[in-house]
């Protein structure tokens, strides 16, 4: 070391040490990304913060460091990406099978009704499938907004839209538009002369119809139909016809185009089609089907219920009419009919009757208690059956006598005459009709024992006395008392005339012995034409003689109550002669 | 009021801070995004011009800055009202990019009321532009201003100068 090195060393040996350090420092690689690893994250985030074309500048790298990683290994970057795939996979999928089970119903659906038969008769015609067919008719799509927007500087002339529908600057959404247009027509159409028309976006679909001076865009909801272009088309035109030159000059001053808006409100009409509201409204096939064989089922059971009604009511009259048989009980369970009642062993069977009125005898449930019926076919039918009758012989019944007509020997005759007394309902017997070698003759024999039991009761009835208070007028109970007591006179006269007696009765007046002789009689004769009314009115009248009496001789001029009555005298007579 | 709607270009060199001056600006904005795919990216800001009786509605368009102004940032500016030039003050030569492109853009779509930010004002160690040739440029220009996207300063003041240049044009226009 000579002198100048050592005066350097002296002067300056700490700073080059220094020097050295930083030199060393500089140049060792390892040293220096050491240094910007400490500051990187740091330095990224600040120039971040401060300054947006940090981002710009990291695009074109980071996007190339991506592409390729990709390429080298998908497998990788696939199962990293694998959570975020299947969801949104499954999710598209759902999306389809959504539209597409909505298609199969409406091609379901449209596919027996009406409409459905005619659109598939047009589908023919038009030679495309039916289920395309189904599907352009069923289409669902509404203008949501409609922005006119000058093709020279892509300022918006006009924008309108549905109330519903969520806009944002629509300035800005125009002036983007225009943007993407030139960066469109700048990127993938060499000569320029391309054009954006349609964009999808999720559910919108975004249409643009170009015009000489300006661009109609439209935000469509659905899927519109081709023929809807045509439409926009002419919406267009109108306004280059009505506001061409103001849309060729137009520098922002919406002054210079009124009413636009007036004309773009057309294109918000443009919406889902009439024939698809008018199927919203209409019912379902299917319900329809439903409602049919709801109505078949119901005139079915109705008219089944009516018919057992009608078979019920006749099966009833035809059991009512019958000789020999008494319901107590008839009713419907379901399709069977359940009888309950009596019926005499010789009249006609239930089943018999069931089947005269056309009612399956396998439905009818007779529960009948034997019984014995006074009717005039039974007593002729049982009499048939107890006088062992020949055929020659016919027997019938008239009141309480047995006619017999026909012919007969001798002996059965005989027998007849001793027999017929042991039926039920039978007093006497009319043989005028039998022919035989006899005279012809009407034998009517009263029955010792019936007219023993009506003379015991004429003996209970005889004689009854019924008080009166003064002129006319019956004492306490004892009106109700005649009407009861001519009642029974009623029937003992009916009977007295079965057995060919009559019965005779004889009401006498009776008065106290106050007043003259001359008045009592008078009220004595009033008072048995009261009691005789009562006893009239109970269609007792017939062969009654009133025999009003004077005082009774003997009766002291006073006052007595238990003078002043009617008295009814009975007696049966024999008739004048018997045949 | 008169409603007047206009669009504004800024064009500018790469980098020199176009997007955060008209972050500093615009109130209604979409993604930066498309800057990087489209190439452009849009803002409105509405400026009551009271004296004038006008609302006017300013639709900016940000043109990516590159290397090259090719056919499709050139397309982007078809139909503007109004240019906002962009250029970085502590690096000169963005000042001459910025020229040659508003000399191109009066070839190719004529005249319109231009102002000139230059911006990053605000480091000023490293401002390359003196106060002649600040001067030169205002007279290039409808005016010129020495911005700072970070501070704010005078971005409004540029837009708003701009904007009242439009109205006045459009006005003696009619």
């Amino acid at each position: 070391m000579n002198d100048l090195d050592q005066l350097k060393q002296l002067l300056f040996g700490a700073e080059k040490q220094a020097l050295d350090q930083i030199a060393d420092r500089v140049e060792r690689r390892e040293v220096r990304t050491a240094d910007v690893s400490e500051v990187l994250s740091e330095a990224i985030a600040r120039s971040y913060r401060e300054d947006e074309e940090f981002v710009e500048s990291l695009t074109q790298p980071v996007g190339d460091c991506l592409r390729r990683a990709f390429r080298d290994d998908p497998q990788t970057y696939g199962d990293a990406l694998y959570p975020v795939m299947g969801p949104a996979i499954r999710k598209s999928i759902m999306h389809a099978l959504r539209n597409f089970s909505q298609q199969i119903n409406e091609a379901v659906e449209h596919s027996v009704s009406p409409q459905g038969l005619k659109w598939r008769w047009q589908a023919s015609r038009a030679g495309i499938p039916f289920g395309e067919y189904v599907l352009q008719k069923t289409m669902r799509y509404r203008v949501e907004q409609a922005y006119l927007i000058s093709r020279e500087n892509g300022l918006l002339v006009g924008h309108v839209h549905h109330e519903a529908s969520r806009i944002k600057d629509s300035d800005a959404v125009s002036a983007m538009f225009t943007a993407i247009q030139d960066f469109v027509k700048e990127s993938f159409s060499p000569d320029r002369t391309g054009r954006l028309e349609s964009a999808d976006m999720g559910d919108f679909t975004l249409w643009a119809v170009h015009g000489p001076h300006a661009l109609l865009v439209c935000v469509i909801r659905g899927m519109p139909p081709k023929r809807l272009r045509t439409d926009l088309t002419a919406v267009l035109e109108r306004i280059h016809f009505r506001y061409g030159e103001a849309i060729r000059e137009y520098k922002g001053d919406t002054a210079t185009v009124p009413e636009v808006e007036v004309e773009l409100e057309r294109c918000l009409r443009f919406e889902a089609r009439a024939e698809k509201a008018k199927s919203g409204r209409m019912l379902p096939v299917w319900m329809i089907v439903l409602l049919l064989l709801l109505l078949a089922a119901a005139a079915f059971f109705g008219f089944r219920s009516w018919t057992h009604a009608q078979q019920l009511a006749s099966l009833e009259d035809a059991l009512r009419a019958a000789p020999g048989i008494h319901v107590t009980d008839i009713e419907r369970n379901g399709s069977e009919f359940a009888v309950r009642g009596l019926r005499d062993p010789v009249a006609i069977s239930i089943n018999d009757i069931a089947a005269s009125v056309d009612v399956p005898v396998e439905r009818v449930a007779a529960e009948m208690q034997p019984f014995q019926s006074l009717e005039p076919e039974i007593i002729a039918a049982r009499a048939g059956q107890l006088l062992n009758k020949p055929d020659s012989v016919q027997l019938s019944v008239v009141g309480t006598t047995l006619v017999v007509s026909g012919t007969a020997p001798a002996a059965w005759k005989a027998q007849l005459l001793d027999d017929f007394r042991m039926l039920a309902g039978v007093d006497t017997i009319d043989l005028a009709g039998l022919a035989d070698e006899t005279e012809p003759a009407l034998v009517t024999v009263p029955k010792p024992d019936t007219a023993q039991l009506l003379r015991d009761r004429l003996e209970d009835l005889n004689e009854r006395r019924f008080l009166f208070d003064e002129d006319v007028r019956f004492a306490a109970d004892h009106a109700e008392a005649l009407e009861r007591h001519a009642i029974a006179l009623r029937q003992l006269q009916v009977d007295a005339d079965e057995a060919n007696l009559s019965l005779v009765v004889t009401l006498t007046g009776h008065t106290d012995g106050l007043g003259s002789p001359a008045a009592n009689t008078i009220l004595a004769e009033r008072r048995a034409a009261t009691a005789l009314e009562v006893l009239t009115r109970a269609d007792v009248a017939a062969g009654v003689a009133a025999q009003p009496a004077a005082v009774t001789a003997g009766s002291e001029s006073r006052a007595d109550p238990q003078r002043r009555y009617v008295q009814i005298d009975l007696q049966l007579q024999e008739p004048p002669e018997v045949l | 009021m008169t409603r007047l709607t206009s669009k504004v270009c800024v064009v500018g060199d790469f980098a020199v801070g176009k997007t955060s001056v008209v972050e500093r600006f615009v109130s209604n904005h979409f993604s930066a995004k498309y800057l990087s795919t489209v190439g452009v990216k849009i803002d409105t800001k509405e400026i009551e011009q009271s004296a004038l009786g006008v609302t006017h509605k300013l639709v900016v368009w940000d043109v990516a800055g590159s290397d090259r102004f090719g056919d499709k940032e050139f397309a982007y500016l078809r139909g503007a009202s109004g240019y906002i030039f962009v250029a970085d003050g502590t690096r000169a030569l963005t000042i001459e990019s910025v020229k040659t492109i508003q000399s191109q853009i009066g070839d190719k779509y004529g005249d319109a009321p231009s102002v000139l930010l230059l911006n990053k004002r605000d480091l000023t160690a490293e401002w390359e532009v003196n106060d002649e040739r600040f001067e030169s440029l205002q007279a290039s220009f409808n005016g010129a201003f020495k911005t700072s996207a970070k501070t704010g300063d005078e971005v409004e003041d540029a837009f708003k100068r701009l904007a009242q240049l439009i109205v006045e044009n459009e006005l003696r226009g009619k």
